[in-house]
């Protein structure tokens, strides 16, 4: 005899999004946070050397650009950046003896960089969180496009705050 | 409430001032370099015999002395200052700060009570560190140093 099969009851279409809900944001600078690219953040331009660059031409070349860090590469990969606070403690009380000296001597090294893709939220949480000045944004090949900096956070703040004021 | 509301009702002194670490016009700017390394800060604060704000010797300027030579750190922090207008009064609006800070590109800013004292010191980095602690779900909840992709194939 054979068994009766069971039957299999009949498919229900569930929607697999019907208890999504969409973040919600209490304004426009909160959704450009969380949702934007960093990119909406101005991230150019940026100024590179080489590891091999004597420190006084470093510093020649900030004070002729007037920008506060200079992102430091080796065959066209980030490896460091210098900045004013490096100058502050790293060449200032000895610069006549190291003025020759390669700039990789005094840079920080391996610097903590966000993703072009990343979120503005992400670079900010470094830089007030981690203590960054200055955070290089970097594309899939690992390669600079961009850096973010105090000045250009307060500008982007500045600009959505006024957005939302209008 | 949103942030735009908070800038512009709460006050400078909300914000997390650093200390002032006050100098003297005749101090040189050797002193003032070797004061800055001690404490940690990128400026020292160029105050007179009431401790009221005269103007702000920063790490900015440095670059610029440094290129003419060491000789050029004996010279007084006065003649280095950033200009007067740097002042921000702490019951003053942070919307008042940022717009200062951005229209003139400062980075710093002196904060003095109600008879001109120097009571402390932000600047664009105490911004954003308001920034992350209003927006601490959004902001400081990020991950920090993770990448785009795996190094390895997994299981690799």
């Amino acid at each position: 005899m054979r068994r009766k099969r069971r039957s299999t009851p009949p498919a229900v279409f569930e929607d697999p999004l019907k208890d999504y809900s969409p973040p919600k944001y209490e304004d426009e600078l909160e959704r450009s946070l969380c949702e934007d690219r960093v990119d909406v953040i101005k991230t150019r331009p940026f100024t590179t050397i080489d590891a091999d660059t004597p420190i006084e031409q470093a510093l020649r070349t900030m004070a002729e650009l007037d920008v506060a860090c200079l992102l430091i590469t080796e065959r066209d990969h980030l490896v460091g950046i210098f900045s004013e606070r490096d100058v502050l403690f790293r060449v200032a009380h000895q610069y006549e003896q190291i003025k020759g000296q390669p700039v990789r001597e005094v840079m920080t090294g391996r610097p903590a960089a966000v993703y072009e893709t990343d979120t503005p939220a992400k670079a900010i949480n470094l830089m007030a969180t981690g203590g960054f000045r200055h955070v290089p944004i970097l594309n899939i090949e690992e390669r600079v496009v961009g850096i973010i900096g105090p000045r250009r956070v307060t500008a982007y703040l500045q600009n959505l705050l006024t957005e939302t004021a209008g | 409430m949103g942030l735009h509301q908070n800038v512009m009702r709460e006050s400078v002194s909300q914000l997390e001032l650093r200390e002032v670490v006050p100098v003297t016009p005749q101090m040189t700017c050797r002193e003032a370099v070797d004061l800055m390394r001690r404490k940690r800060h990128g400026y020292v604060v160029v105050v007179d015999p009431q401790d009221r704000p005269i103007g702000m010797f920063t790490e900015r300027v440095l670059v610029r002395l440094l290129l003419r030579g060491a000789a050029a750190l004996e010279e007084p922090v006065s003649k280095h200052i950033s200009p007067r207008a740097f002042i921000v009064r702490a019951s003053e609006p942070i919307a008042k700060a940022i717009q200062m800070m951005r229209t003139h590109d400062w980075r710093f800013l002196c904060v003095v009570d109600d008879r001109g004292k120097a009571i402390g010191v932000t600047g664009q980095r105490g911004i954003m560190e308001y920034l992350a602690e209003h927006f601490p779900r959004q902001v400081k909840a990020q991950m920090i140093g993770s990448k785009l992709y795996m190094d390895q194939r997994e299981g690799a």
